[in-house]
């Protein structure tokens, strides 16, 4: 034959898997590569936006504020929110593992778990956006100015009000799925399936929502 | 009717090594936490840089240091790293085409601006006229608000 | 990791198992199971066909009623008012800001609604599962939704067309800031609302399917079906799948700033504007136009190649077929529809050379897209060389590939005039541009699948279609479109701008006066022709001629090998194991062996 026979004759001759996975893995992870290029694309936008301007607001001087610290604080408050998400990843894989172990008990812990780290997100989340809202930023309203001391256009908060809540409403429809999760293990319905690879698939979707905010993260308040 | 409900694509063996798997984890969460905590450090030392060019180096390294994460859970959380190599494969490779994605954006973002300030220059002197701070309440207000935002 | 292997999970995938049991048992199904909710990958498919064809008949209707005015900016149809109204239609002209409808929506219409969904949605349903040996798409349900999801973009699309501003007339790229600002025009206002709500809808449609297709290729391919063993249908379904899943979403963001911008007061793509219509100056600032454009292009680029791809491949599989031999480098093909699909995303800002963007930036992205004329033409001369010394046999499928060959040249060599950057100073907007895609993403596109509807017909619906009507439907279609569009190449070169409504208060183009009138009359011409083509389709659904055997081409692949009205699970019985590629035609003497056939002891290779 004309055509070269495949050197990996085992996995793609069909009849399987070449991945050795089901296809819902497959597809939650090509599902996440497209989400990739949404979030690629805005955070390339806002790159090239602030590329594009004459100056930008420096983000220790917007995100100074604790809750019951007051102000003055950079930094401190998204720490706490990185290790919220962090942690609750970590809490998602441990509970993957004990899928595999078919430990519903360790499961449920775990789940749980993730879930309060979601929700503690959220609510962090949602204190900053109220704080900031009250400083009288918005989407079309900035009230920081550059980091030298010119006028800032809108395009800082514009940009991280559009980000971050499209994140967050990430975090959001992660935690639901995993509440669903709980509730199916709850169930036994993954019991009786003899198999947790929806877990799986609901802690690929997780971990992605954390990994989005690593970006997240380093573009609005490191760099 | 549904066809996928019969599909039996996946059996399990359940020996796999639970203990190395949790141990793993933690090393893995260990590692993130120090990048985190080393981020955050430089974040701090740029506070007091304000030479441009150093600037530039530190936000170099934070955005290594962020690979160097998006790496670790991407490789253990998401478990990539013990996927067959070709399921590895077709998502790494796609994920170049970021590359020029960045460049082609960025790059025109840049001459843009550089433009604007050629061929504009009453938006330039605009630019770099410095503003009063405005006195920053708590009960803020909204009256630097840009006409036809949301309320 | 010591432990690797112990987190590999053992993964046998067992078509064969189900498939004995799902024998066993009966399904009732009801009409709406059947033909409206239905997750057979075979009715999803005629679904997308058929809005497909609705949603043709009204693009093509949209461009004859401009062309009416190109082609006679001085006349009056009075009918038009009776039919139209007097706001879009006064006393029987058309108005400027429905002119720019019509061409804004003429474009989605026919990009996304027809030759995105309306080609690979038909096709990818149809045939992935047939020609790879599955019983149905990986989720029948996500198959399902990406129908329905497509079915609502498609009401909400309508409901924008009825609207008292008129639907969205700034172009089908929606370029802000018109597109941005309500106030700029009558099409920005609530039509263009609806016209992102659609788009949007129909964002979520393709990820639907598209993630669908490509779990399939991978995933359910039969036992024996190695990749290099696929048709190349599929490989080409396959990358068009690939495309729309990545471009796609950065087009959904950019959709979501604009949105921003347009309700809440952000500046994304927005800086230094005065509306003359309002009499006031803007306070957005700081944003950039040129943005938007790169997000668009980002998906517009692949865009063209998720219409192109899905033609490419079924042309491939109809000429061999009907040339009684063996594709010409069958590797070479899979290749360049490689190389395409990553050339796909790095080119997409030559749609921009004259927009302001960085010209050294531009001159990177001319070579880049010259670069596509390798792979492009590796394909061109593998169909020409298919079809030298072949046996042809001149069915309508195979007349409507080789007529997509002939615009695939001709349209692909303006390309490399527009590609250039230099040249395309003095060309964009122009008419030229209008030829150059028309020629080879619009019509060629259409050839494919017409081609993909003749040939594939009997399969979809036990009947063939009617080949007198289908001969007159080809030549006309094939002499029309060339009238049409070849002139046009003269009118550009000249100057003559596209999407003006009227171009004769310039005496440049005077001369032209008599030649739009000529296009115009051809393309009522073919329009109309492809009444003919929707009667016959729809006749012969019902009425056609009986499809007797199993095989009426005498081809390889694996949808010959169902019955000719094969049930929702394809296959009666086990699921055929594969031994072979799809293109041993002409071979030691036979006419074609089916991939089935086990390859024999004494079988020469080729």
């Amino acid at each position: 034959m004309s055509h070269a026979v495949p050197a990996d004759q085992k996995w793609w001759s069909g009849g399987k898997s070449p991945f050795n996975v089901e296809y819902g893995k497959v597809m939650m992870w090509y599902f996440l590569m497209s989400d990739a290029f949404t979030f690629g694309a805005f955070l390339i936008s806002y790159g090239t936006i602030r590329f594009a301007s004459n100056g930008w607001p420096d983000p220790n001087e917007v995100f100074q504020s604790f809750p019951g610290l007051g102000s003055g604080l950079p930094l401190a408050f998204v720490s706490l929110m990185t290790f919220i998400l962090i942690i609750s990843s970590v809490t998602m894989v441990l509970a993957v593992q004990a899928g595999h172990a078919m430990d519903k008990k360790a499961v449920v812990r775990n789940l749980i778990w993730t879930i309060i780290g979601g929700i503690a997100f959220l609510s962090c989340q949602a204190w900053e956006w109220t704080h900031l809202y009250h400083e009288g930023a918005w989407w079309g309203s900035n009230p920081f100015t550059n980091m030298d001391g010119t006028k800032a256009s809108t395009n800082f908060t514009n940009f991280f009000f559009t980000i971050t809540g499209f994140h967050g409403f990430h975090v959001f429809s992660g935690v639901i799925i995993n509440i669903i999760m709980l509730i199916m293990t709850l169930n036994n319905v993954f019991e009786r399936k003899g198999h947790y690879l929806m877990i799986e698939k609901a802690g690929l979707y997780w971990h992605f929502v954390d990994l989005v905010w690593v970006f997240v993260f380093t573009c609005f308040y490191l760099i | 009717m549904s066809f996928t409900d019969n599909y039996q694509e996946v059996s399990h063996h359940h020996d796999f090594d639970r203990e190395a798997a949790r141990k793993e984890v933690i090393r893995v969460t260990v590692i993130l936490t120090v990048i985190t905590i080393v981020e955050l450090i430089l974040g701090f030392v740029m506070m007091g840089v304000h030479n441009e060019f150093m600037r530039h180096v530190i936000k170099g390294a934070i955005c290594v240091f962020m690979l160097a994460k998006a790496f670790y859970i991407v490789a253990y959380f998401m478990h990539l790293k013990h996927e067959v190599r070709n399921l590895i494969m077709t998502i790494v490779v796609p994920l170049g085409l970021f590359i020029w994605f960045i460049i082609a954006f960025l790059t025109d973002g840049n001459s843009y601006r550089n433009l604007k300030n050629k061929y504009d220059p009453y938006h330039y002197e605009q630019s770099q006229i410095k503003v009063e701070k405005p006195a920053k309440s708590d009960h803020g207000s909204h009256d630097a608000k840009k006409e036809g935002a949301i309320e | 990791m010591s432990h690797e292997a112990s987190l590999h999970r053992e993964v046998v995938t067992t078509h064969e198992v189900h498939h004995d049991e799902h024998h066993g048992h009966h399904h009732q199904e009801t009409f709406i199971t059947k033909y409206v909710f239905s997750q057979d990958h075979k009715m999803i498919a005629k679904q997308f066909l058929i809005t497909g064809i609705i949603w043709a008949i009204i693009g093509g209707l949209f461009s004859v009623l401009f062309r009416l005015q190109l082609g006679y900016p001085d006349q009056s149809f009075p009918i038009l008012e009776d039919i139209l109204g007097s706001k879009w239609a006064a006393g029987g002209k058309i108005q400027p800001e429905f002119y720019y409808a019509l061409v804004t929506m003429h474009g989605t219409v026919l990009v996304f609604f027809v030759l995105t969904a309306g080609l690979s949605g038909t096709f990818a349903n149809l045939l992935i599962p047939l020609q790879v040996g599955a019983r149905d798409m990986a989720s029948p349900l996500m198959n399902m939704l990406s129908y329905w999801f497509f079915f609502i973009a498609s009401i909400v699309m309508i409901a924008s067309l009825f609207v008292q501003t008129g639907p969205a007339s700034g172009g089908w790229t929606a370029y802000p800031p018109l597109s941005a600002l309500g106030d700029a025009s009558e099409g920005s206002k609530t039509g263009m609302d609806l016209w992102l709500v659609a788009m949007a809808l129909f964002v979520v449609s393709q990820l639907l399917a598209g993630l669908n297709y490509i779990s399939t290729i991978l995933n359910l391919r039969t036992k024996g079906m190695a990749m290099t063993r696929l048709p190349l249908t599929i490989w080409a379904l396959f990358f068009t799948a690939v495309l729309g899943v990545l471009s796609f979403p950065v087009l959904f963001s950019g959709f979501i700033l604009l949105l921003f911008d347009r309700h809440a007061g952000t500046s994304f793509y927005l800086s230094d504007i005065f509306l003359a219509s309002t009499q006031k100056a803007l306070p957005n600032e700081g944003g950039s136009a040129i943005l938007y454009q790169h997000l668009f292009w980002f998906l517009g680029h692949p865009e063209v190649y998720i219409i192109l791809l899905p033609a490419m491949g079924m042309v491939s599989e109809i000429l061999t077929t009907n040339a009684r031999k063996p594709i010409f480098g069958y590797m070479a093909m899979v290749g360049s529809m490689f190389a395409i699909a990553i050339l796909a995303f790095l080119v997409w800002a030559h749609h921009m050379f004259v927009t302001g963007m960085n010209p050294f930036l531009g001159s990177v992205f001319v070579l880049l897209t010259l670069l596509i004329a390798v792979p492009s033409a590796i394909k061109v001369f593998n169909w020409l060389t298919t079809l030298w010394r072949g046996n042809l046999r001149f069915t309508p499928g195979m007349l409507f590939a080789i007529g997509f060959v002939s615009f695939f040249i001709s349209g692909g060599l303006t390309g490399i005039f527009v590609g250039n950057s230099t040249i395309d100073i003095h060309l964009h907007d122009t008419m030229f541009v209008i030829a150059h895609f028309h020629i080879v993403m619009g019509v060629a596109s259409f050839f494919g699948m017409f081609a993909g509807v003749y040939h594939w017909f009997p399969k979809m619906y036990g009947r063939y279609m009617n080949n007198t009507l289908a001969y007159i439907h080809f030549w006309i279609t094939l002499i029309g479109a060339y009238l049409i569009f070849w002139p046009m190449h003269y009118e550009g070169l000249a100057g003559m701008p596209r999407r003006y409504l009227d171009v004769s208060g310039w005496v440049s183009f005077n001369q032209f006066s008599g030649l739009n009138r000529f296009i115009s009359i051809v393309s009522i011409i073919v329009f109309a022709v492809q009444l003919l083509f929707v009667f016959n389709f729809f006749y012969s659904i019902f009425k056609g001629r009986r499809v007797r055997t199993q095989n009426p081409w005498g081809s390889n692949t694996l949808e010959w090998t169902t019955p000719i009205n094969p049930g929702h699970g394809n296959w009666e019985g086990e699921i055929p194991e594969v031994h072979r590629w799809a293109y041993d035609y002409g071979k030691d003497g036979r006419d074609f062996i089916p991939q089935t056939e086990p390859v024999g002891k004494n079988e020469s290779s080729h």
